[in-house]
């Protein structure tokens, strides 16, 4: 599985961290950063996290 | 905690309390051109989109709206028991954990699915006075229309749209500048929602449904779930932060379109363009023209020291029109401009907004396909153009369309 963010809709309002902690977290300078290889075990949480952008930037891929 | 003008001269003062007051004047655009911050009786206001983009989004600030009650010498009772347990008024984990829970059931996948129904709710509501060539649009079209909405939403009886509409238009009182005078009706609102509200609940515990209520009852997330409070808290608020603003949004875009005739028939003939027009809408016209922020902790911003305790407010119009933040800042749906801050940011970004932006993006179109060359028909009756906004009455003529 492979995670993919598009960076210019990306707008780092971190609604994924909520979903997804273990995958994406809003650094101290208040952008964005994420693991673009997660353990399968966090599938549900990524797709929640894809849900819930505000911005549907995030991809998931097989 | 607030500044005067006295105390610093060189930036403008706004007196935010005085309901003359205007967010869209020229007065607060030449203040932006000036300073990317004022002093208002309500704390600090923000003017420009990078500063407001940054700091909706900067979490050294919660939530502002948690001390509103307090603010207005209200301590204790059903509305601050209620207050304090909003996903709005929640942080950290306790806000995280409830957003997890509620998040599935707000899905595009979800929304998405009803949009036939939203279609043909805004069909029947036009059918009922397009004729005539005239209507009031708040409650013939923008107030029904965004109640049955939360019906459909939540699996209620449509034909009681009225009640729930009453109930949260009382409530909505809290948000205002007499909400002290209003307590007894605001409390009494209340009242009538937890009831209806609990009521569905145990209703859709023996009897599931395919609707929100019953997503929200069966909602877990690693073995956790909503209790009981937490549902009833939770479904009252979504009714609360739902109604008034999509009613007040939609009365604000037809007054934008009515500026803008050549756009409106445009979005007629392209019904594509309702998603960009409801974009460009909030951008120049949001119903929610402060967001409200409060800092957790000291920090300096933009050289700017800001106290523990600060109130800060955001303004989106200001920010979503703001020339050094965009080439253009005209209204044009076919327009490519910065996204709006009408949905606010961060980790309170509006949940709703999905359903907000799918249920207003199917009525624009064809509200323009059905009115044609709308004109406003007298003065009617607006909220200031300040704090949540939008017309009371809008009377409109219009030559009928198919
Ligand atoms: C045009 C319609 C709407 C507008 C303009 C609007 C605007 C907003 C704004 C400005 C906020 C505060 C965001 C912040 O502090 O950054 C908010 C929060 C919220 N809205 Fe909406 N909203 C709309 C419709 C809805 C609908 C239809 C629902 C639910 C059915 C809803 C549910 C909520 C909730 C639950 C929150 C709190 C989110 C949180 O704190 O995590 N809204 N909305
Ligand atoms: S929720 Fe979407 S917009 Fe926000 S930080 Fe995550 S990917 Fe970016």
């Amino acid at each position: 599985m492979r995670v993919i963010v598009d960076r210019a809709l990306c707008d780092d309002h971190g609604q994924c961290e909520i979903a997804a902690p273990n995958v994406f977290r809003i650094g101290v300078d208040g952008k964005l950063e994420y693991d673009e290889r997660p353990d399968p075990s966090e599938r549900d949480a990524i797709e929640e996290a894809a849900d819930a952008c505000p911005l549907q930037a995030i991809l998931v891929q097989e | 905690m607030t500044a005067t003008q006295a105390d610093v001269p060189d930036v403008p003062y706004f007196d935010l309390a005085d309901p003359s007051f205007d967010v869209t004047s020229e007065l607060v655009h030449a203040a932006r051109d000036e300073s990317w911050y004022v002093h208002t009786p309500y704390g600090l206001a923000v003017l420009r989109y990078n500063e407001v983009g940054a700091l909706l989004k900067d979490r050294r600030l919660r939530q502002g709206s948690a001390a509103w009650p307090a603010h207005n010498g209200i301590h204790s009772g059903l509305f601050t028991d209620w207050w304090n347990d909003v996903l709005m008024n929640l942080e950290g984990e306790d806000h995280h954990r409830i957003r997890r829970l509620l998040n599935p059931a707000f899905s595009p996948k979800v929304i998405n699915a009803m949009v036939p129904q939203f279609q043909a709710l805004a069909e029947e509501l036009v059918d009922a006075f397009v004729d005539e060539g005239r209507c009031e649009f708040v409650s013939q079209f923008a107030e029904p229309y965004s109640a049955r909405i939360l019906c459909i939403l939540l699996g209620l009886p449509e034909s009681e749209w009225q009640q729930i509409s009453t109930w949260a238009v009382d409530l909505g009182l809290s948000l205002g500048v007499t909400f002290a005078q209003d307590l007894d009706k605001i409390h009494a609102a209340l009242e009538g929602l937890y009831g209806y509200c609990n009521e569905l609940i145990a209703d859709r515990r023996d009897n599931p449904r395919d609707d929100l209520t019953t997503r929200l009852v069966q909602a877990s997330r690693d073995e956790d779930r909503l209790t009981e409070t937490e549902l009833a808290v939770s479904l009252v608020f979504l009714i609360f932060a739902g109604m008034d603003t999509t009613r007040n949004q939609l009365g604000l875009a037809l007054q934008t379109f009515l500026r803008h005739p050549d756009q409106w028939a445009k979005l007629a003939e392209r019904p594509d363009l309702g998603r960009a027009a409801v974009e460009e809408v909030m951008r120049v016209n949001p119903t929610i023209t402060w967001i409200t922020r409060e800092a957790l902790e000291p920090f300096t911003f933009q050289g700017l020291e800001i106290e523990q305790g600060q109130t800060i407010q955001l303004f989106s119009h200001s920010a979503g029109t703001d020339p050094s933040a965009m080439a253009d800042t005209t209204f044009d749906i076919e327009g490519d401009r910065a996204s709006h801050m009408g949905f606010g940011g961060g980790v309170h970004h509006c949940l709703g907004h999905f359903v907000a932006r799918t249920d207003m993006s199917v009525a624009l179109p064809l509200l323009a396909r059905r009115l044609r060359d709308p004109r406003a028909d007298g003065p009617g009756e607006w909220l200031p153009m300040s704090g949540n906004t939008g017309p009371v009455r809008f009377p409109i003529t219009f030559t009928p369309g198919a």
